[in-house]
C-alpha cells in the first residue's frame, strides 16, 4: 500500500509548530516512516499533486486570498487537520479583532494600505469543514503524533473536554493559585499534558475554552483570589479573541 | 499489642536507617515541594523526608494505581493477538499517614473483587508500607475524627509514632520485621516508651473532635434522605468540574480505557489513564447523551462514592478524612461545610415532620 500523501500549508502564523515538526527529533523517522511528505514549504520546495490525502494547516485566516486558498486546499485533501493554535482557535492573530480593519490596515501598511484587502480573523474551522483539530501554540509533539495517527487509521479523535488542571494534577504540580499566580489552566482544553506549567511557567489558555465553562463559578473564585476581570479578560483575549465569532453566529441562529 | 512487635528508633539514627533502607530497593517519601505542599516521591537519605507534613498533593494511590498504566500490547499482523503487560517495581513507602493507609485499604477492597485487576495487586505485593501517625491535625481541612481515621487501624507493614527524641514502631507483618531485623539499628521498647505512646493517644483523644455535627454511624442515613437536597444544586454554582477533587481522592479510583496504535498502525498498547466523575464527558455515551450533565449531579455523585454506595456495598465510608479534595478545590467546595449543612438541613426537615 502507498503511503498517504501528506502536505502541510500554512496562513497567518509564526510556522513554529511545522518548526516543531522539522525538529521532532529521532521520532520524526517514525513518522517519515508512514507518511510522504508531499508539500512543506519550510523543509522542501516541491508542490504536491492536485489530490492529496492529508492536508496539515497552520496559521488563521485573516484576508479573502486566504479564504479562496484554504478552500481550494480543502477541495485537494481527502482529510484536513487544522494544526496549531492559529488555525485551530485563531490564537493571537485574534487580537487583530480587537481593532478597526481600516486601522489596521494603515498601520499596517501605511501609504499602501489600499492595496492590502483584510478581513477579520478567523479560525480554519470556521471557514471550512476540519477533520482533526492539534490544538496548542505551538502544538504538543506527543498529541500530534496521536491526531496523525488517528488520521491515517481513520479513527476519530476528541481533544480533551475537561481542564488543563486534570493533567497538571496527575503530573502532582504546585498550582499556581497557590502560588498566588493567575493561570488559564481551569478554563482551557487539556491535552498538552499542562506543558507550560511543568515547566514553572502559567496557562495562557492556548488551547482554547472547555465547551462548557462554568463562567459564574469561575468569576466566583477570581474575585476570592482579588484578581480582576480585566485582566481575566485580556488574558483570554490574547489566544481566544476568534471565540467571539462563533457567539456570534450561535446568537443569529 | 505484645511487646515482641513493639521497637524503637533513636532519631539520630533515622537518616541512617533510611539510607540503609534505600540502597536496598526504590524508598518513596512525602517531600515538600514549597508553598507549603508536599508530594511522595524517590528519597535516598533521611534527611531529604518532610516528617511534619500535610497531606501530599496526590496520595500514595498513585504507586498502586499510576496516572497513566499500560495493560496489553497488541499486534494485528497475528490476529487479534495480544500480550498483557504489568510493570512493577519493589518499593517502600514511607510516612504514610493513618488517613491515606485508609485509602489503600479501601482500594485494596475495590480492586480484589472479582473480576480481579490483577495489575493492581501485583504492584500492591511489591510494595511495603511503613506509617506514619500524625500527633496533631495538619490543618482545618481534615475530617479524619469524624470518619475514625486519626488514629492507625491497620494497613502497614510498620507503623512509626513519633515520641519526641525517638520514634516508637508497631511491627505489623513479616516484611515490616524483616526490615527491623536486617537494619540492625532498632532497639526494644521499654515499658516507658509504651507508657509514652499510650499517653499521646489519650492526649490525641482530646485534640481530636468530631468535625462533623454528626456521628459515623448516622451519615449513611443523612445520604439516604439527601438525594434531592438543594445543597447540590449550590455545589454545581460553584464547581468548575476541573476534576482536582476525584484525582487527589486516595478512594477514587475511576479511570478510563484507551487503545492507541502505533505509527504502523499494525501494533500498538491498550493502557488506562485516571479519569473522573466531574468531567464534563465523563458519563456522556453515544449519541451525546450525558447521565449527569449537571455540575451539580457530579457533585452529589461524588459525595455518594464517598458516603453512601461503598457502604451498602462494603459496610465502609470511602472518605478517609485526609481533607485534599477542600484543600485543592478553587471554588473552595469544602467537604466538612457541605456534610454540615446536610446534616443541618436533615435536622430542619425532621424538626417540621414532628411538628405537623
Amino acid at each position: 500500500m502507498a503511503k498517504p500523501k501528506v502536505a502541510f500549508f500554512d496562513f497567518a502564523c509564526c510556522e513554529g509548530c511545522q518548526l516543531q515538526v522539522a525538529n521532532m527529533g529521532e521520532l520524526l523517522f517514525d513518522v517519515l516512516g508512514a507518511i510522504d511528505v508531499v508539500e512543506f514549504r519550510e523543509v522542501m520546495s516541491e508542490k504536491g499533486p492536485d489530490k492529496i490525502d492529508v492536508a496539515i494547516v497552520e496559521g488563521s485566516i485573516t484576508t479573502p486570498h486566504a479564504v479562496e486558498k484554504i478552500k481550494k486546499i480543502r477541495e485537494r485533501a481527502s482529510v484536513l487537520i487544522a494544526y496549531g493554535s492559529c488555525a485551530t482557535i485563531g490564537g493571537v492573530n485574534g487580537m487583530k479583532n480587537n481593532f478597526k480593519l481600516d486601522d489596521i490596515r494603515k498601520e499596517v501598511y501605511g501609504k499602501d494600505a489600499k492595496y492590502f484587502e483584510t478581513i477579520e480573523t478567523m479560525s480554519v474551522p470556521q471557514v471550512v469543514k476540519v477533520d482533526y483539530l492539534v490544538n496548542g501554540c505551538p502544538v504538543y509533539l506527543p498529541e500530534f503524533v496521536k491526531v496523525l495517527k488517528a488520521a491515517l487509521a481513520g479513527l476519530p479523535y476528541q481533544v480533551p473536554d475537561y481542564s488543563v488542571c486534570v493533567e497538571c494534577k496527575l503530573n502532582e504540580n504546585v498550582c499556581m493559585y497557590q502560588k498566588g499566580v493567575t493561570c488559564l489552566g481551569p478554563v482551557t482544553k487539556a491535552g498538552c499534558n499542562s506543558w507550560c506549567i511543568n515547566n514553572g511557567n502559567i496557562c495562557y489558555g492556548c488551547r482554547g475554552m472547555v465547551s462548557n465553562p462554568n463562567e459564574k463559578g469561575a468569576k466566583d473564585v477570581l474575585e476570592k483570589y482579588n484578581i480582576p476581570m480585566d485582566l481575566i479578560v485580556n488574558k483570554m483575549n490574547m489566544y481566544n479573541k476568534c471565540r467571539e465569532i462563533d457567539q456570534r453566529e450561535q446568537k443569529k441562529r | 499489642m505484645k511487646k515482641t512487635h513493639i521497637a524503637t528508633l533513636k532519631k539520630e539514627r533515622f537518616d541512617d536507617f533510611i539510607s540503609a533502607l534505600a540502597r536496598l530497593q526504590k524508598v518513596v517519601a512525602p517531600v515538600a515541594r514549597g508553598n507549603g505542599q508536599f508530594a511522595f516521591e524517590p528519597v535516598v537519605s533521611g534527611n531529604e523526608i518532610a516528617l511534619d507534613y500535610i497531606p501530599t498533593i496526590l496520595p500514595p494511590k498513585k504507586y498502586f494505581l499510576p496516572q497513566h498504566e499500560t495493560l496489553a500490547t497488541f499486534d494485528t499482523t497475528k490476529g487479534q493477538q495480544m500480550e498483557p503487560v504489568v510493570a512493577y517495581e519493589k518499593m517502600v513507602i514511607f510516612g504514610v499517614h493513618t488517613c491515606d493507609l485508609a485509602g489503600i485499604q479501601s482500594l485494596n477492597m475495590i480492586f480484589s473483587e472479582r473480576p480481579k485487576d490483577v495489575n493492581y495487586l501485583i504492584r500492591k505485593s511489591a510494595i511495603t508500607i511503613i506509617g506514619y501517625e500524625c500527633n496533631d491535625y495538619c490543618d482545618e481541612y481534615a475530617s479524619c475524627r469524624l470518619v475514625h481515621n486519626h488514629t492507625p487501624n491497620g494497613g502497614y507493614d510498620l507503623f512509626f509514632t513519633n515520641l519526641g527524641d525517638k520514634f516508637i514502631i508497631h511491627i505489623n507483618t513479616q516484611a515490616g520485621d524483616d526490615i527491623i531485623e536486617s537494619a540492625g539499628l532498632f532497639e526494644p521498647a521499654q515499658a516507658a516508651d509504651l507508657k509514652a505512646l499510650e499517653q499521646l493517644r489519650s492526649d490525641k483523644r482530646k485534640l481530636f473532635a468530631n468535625e462533623v455535627p454528626v456521628v459515623h454511624e448516622n451519615i449513611p442515613e443523612v445520604f439516604a434522605k439527601s438525594f434531592n437536597s438543594k445543597v447540590w444544586e449550590d455545589l454545581g454554582k460553584k464547581c468548575l468540574a476541573c476534576g482536582n477533587c476525584t484525582n487527589v481522592c486516595p478512594t477514587c479510583y475511576c479511570f478510563d480505557v484507551i487503545d492507541e496504535p502505533n505509527l504502523d498502525l499494525k501494533t500498538g498498547k491498550r493502557y488506562r489513564r485516571w479519569d473522573s466523575c466531574q468531567s464534563e464527558t465523563f458519563a456522556q455515551v453515544a449519541g451525546g447523551e450525558s447521565f449527569r450533565e449537571e455540575r451539580g449531579a457530579r457533585q452529589r455523585h461524588r459525595f455518594y462514592r464517598k458516603f453512601k454506595y461503598p457502604m451498602n456495598k462494603f459496610s465502609r465510608l470511602f472518605c478517609t478524612g485526609c481533607g485534599r479534595c477542600s484543600r485543592t478545590c478553587m471554588a473552595k467546595i469544602n467537604l466538612k461545610e457541605t456534610l454540615t449543612q446536610l446534616v443541618k438541613e436533615q435536622a430542619m426537615t425532621d424538626l417540621k415532620a414532628g411538628n405537623q
